[in-house]
């Protein structure tokens, strides 16, 4: 496991290397704060106060109006309801679908099963990018134009190869002789699951559950695609509170605030899992 | 797996009977529950991606309008009279050079340092963690207000006396690459820091003891002692993420300078979906997509003969 202590700033050969990282690290640390420093404070600007002498300088005032503008130009609160439905129908459905085929290749021994692994962990180096046009022809061929379903059912599969390859793992590392005892006891697979597997593989499904959910949460470009235009996800509204001709930025700047506080509350609550979950995401597969 | 020899030794020594209804039940059961996974996969995933394949031997001009199959032409036109398309194949070529190495050494070096766990790690690894929070739509509205003419890059300039550094960055022909490629860095450093950071944090401290016993500094641990260790994991992320600059980095052209001005941030992702969803040439487009799925094919060969080790 990871050492919890820091590592010794004192011995020979290190201090040199403690004040080139903190600078570097402090470098990089401010070209990320000062503009999102800057895109906070401009909410609460016009575009005069923002772009005139003093850009970095504190609000004058408390002015809320951006916001407020914001949520009624690109009818944010019905964004983030849209967002929030097709998010959680994504996470239940892939969930439904990855469960059972992680165990059946974690557990069940028959031959076909390493293929099946295989197959979904190639489906890890497919660009989905480029599947753009085909998956949007594949939704008018289905009879599913613009219709949010669909939006969902894609989103589960694009996932699902990483998800199982997670779970699997997850489930592999289950001591075998748990499940075996239950079977002698005479258990069915599915009460197996039930009552051994589903408990202890309790830590890598919240892992997937978060990492899923960032992901369908900032999904643009296939929401774009798919979507009718009345049924917009925050991602989607954002881009609307620019205006070709002159941009209003501190009514963009407000969108912009808004779009990452839901996310951002939830990576500070669950910071350790999102990096332990991202971590075994790669170093398995 | 200690399974396996179990299971097969108490079949046998079952009646035959059990035996086939045992394997029987596995089969079974392993279409059950894998079984809906499989078609959702191979329907929404698998089916499009041989579709691409197919479509790039069209001539399909629109959804209304029918196909006519052209076999190789699409590919001909693409390779031999696309002025765009040698652009766009220069362009994207440019920003992988820079891009792929500008984000991942950094995050390497940042995460190695963060998992020394030197006081403020915690607080900085939230602060590296902050692109990942925005999504493609909040990084370009937040970058422009740091390209506009009187945003706060050019403020910036002329604040430390560089005037003459000012340009209009997303509307210059020399600068509009640059800016994107930028943005991709910018977002890119902060989500592989913090993954670089897991990986490292498990490297045991008496690896680095030792190795200082003997003189080392810290630089020359990380390059020739962390480095080579840690190759197949950085390989991977290599891979992942010369994926994500051939296509996924479309989205900031898109939402920035729409391939413009002219062709000058023309990327070949971005490209693939001018052709597709705004001049609507369909086949063409999906033609660009079968050259970038075997340019991203072969890349990854290339990283991985380059950093995969067997033992």
């Amino acid at each position: 496991m990871s050492r919890q202590e820091a590592f010794s700033t004192s011995r020979r050969g290190v201090p040199r290397f403690v004040i080139g990282g903190y600078v570097i690290a402090a470098i990089y640390a401010l070209a990320i704060l000062i503009p999102f420093y800057f895109v906070f404070i401009s909410g609460f600007k016009d575009n005069p106060e923002i772009f005139g002498s003093m850009p970095l300088a504190l609000p004058s005032q408390l002015n809320f109006d951006k916001f407020a503008l914001a949520f009624e130009r690109a009818d944010m609160l019905n964004a983030m309801w849209s967002s929030l439905r097709l998010v959680v129908g994504a996470e239940l459905l892939t969930l439904v679908l990855s469960y059972p085929a992680a165990y059946a290749i974690a557990r069940i021994p028959i031959w076909v099963a390493r293929w099946i692994e295989l197959l979904f962990a190639m489906g890890l180096l497919v660009p989905i990018f480029a599947l753009i046009l085909p998956v949007f022809l594949l939704s008018v061929q289905l009879n599913m134009l613009y219709d949010p379903t669909y939006l969902v059912i894609f989103y589960a599969a694009s996932r699902l190869s990483l998800s199982i390859v997670l779970l699997a793992s997850n489930m592999r590392d289950i001591p075998i002789e748990l499940e075996e005892a239950a079977m002698i006891d005479g258990a069915n697979r599915l009460r197996i699951i039930y009552h051994i597997i589903l408990p202890l593989t309790r830590s890598g499904m919240v892992t997937i559950i978060i990492l899923n959910f960032i992901h369908f949460w900032n999904e643009y470009l296939f929401a774009l695609i798919l979507l009718p235009s009345d049924e917009r996800t925050l991602q989607l509204a954002l881009p609307l509170l620019r205006s070709e001709r002159l941009i209003d930025y501190g009514l963009v700047a407000a969108g912009v605030v808004i779009t990452v506080i839901p996310l951002y509350i939830l990576f500070i609550t669950f910071q350790e899992r999102i990096v332990t979950g991202m971590l075994s995401g790669s170093v398995k597969s | 797996m200690g399974v396996m020899p179990r299971t097969q030794t108490t079949e046998t020594t079952r009646p035959i009977k059990h035996l086939n209804k045992r394997v029987l039940t596995n089969w079974l059961s392993f279409f059950v529950f894998s079984g809906p996974a499989l078609i959702v996969f191979a329907i929404f995933m698998l089916y499009p991606l041989a579709n691409m394949f197919h479509v790039s031997t069209l001539d399909w001009e629109g959804l209304i309008k029918p196909s006519v199959n052209i076999g190789l032409a699409n590919y001909e036109k693409l390779f031999t009279h696309d002025r765009h398309f040698s652009t766009a194949l220069l362009n994207t070529a440019i920003q992988i050079a820079i891009a792929l190495p500008g984000t991942i050494f950094p995050a390497f070096i940042l995460g190695f340092f963060l998992s020394l766990r030197w006081p403020g790690y915690r607080i900085l690894r939230t602060v590296y963690f902050s692109p990942v929070m925005l999504a493609a739509p909040g990084v370009s509205m937040l970058f422009l207000g740091l390209y506009l003419p009187d945003g706060i890059i050019n403020f910036l300039l002329r604040q430390f006396g560089l005037e003459s550094l000012t340009h209009v960055w997303l509307a210059d022909v020399n600068t509009s690459l640059l800016a994107v490629t930028a943005v991709e860095i910018w977002a890119g450093i902060g989500f592989y820091t913090v993954l670089f950071f897991g990986v490292l944090s498990n490297i045991p401290r008496e690896i680095y003891e030792a190795a200082l016993m003997e003189g080392a500094n810290l630089w020359e641990i990380l390059w020739k002692i962390v480095f080579p260790m840690t190759l197949d994991f950085f390989g991977v992320v290599l891979m992942l993420h010369y994926m994500w600059l051939l296509l996924g980095a479309a989205q900031n052209v898109l939402l920035l300078t729409q391939g413009g001005p002219g062709d000058s941030s023309l990327t070949l992702g971005f490209y693939l979906y001018k052709q597709a969803f705004q001049i609507r040439d369909l086949g063409y487009s999906q033609a660009i997509g079968v050259f970038i799925f075997f340019v991203g094919l072969a890349g990854m060969l290339v990283i991985r003969l380059a950093t995969h080790r067997k033992y």
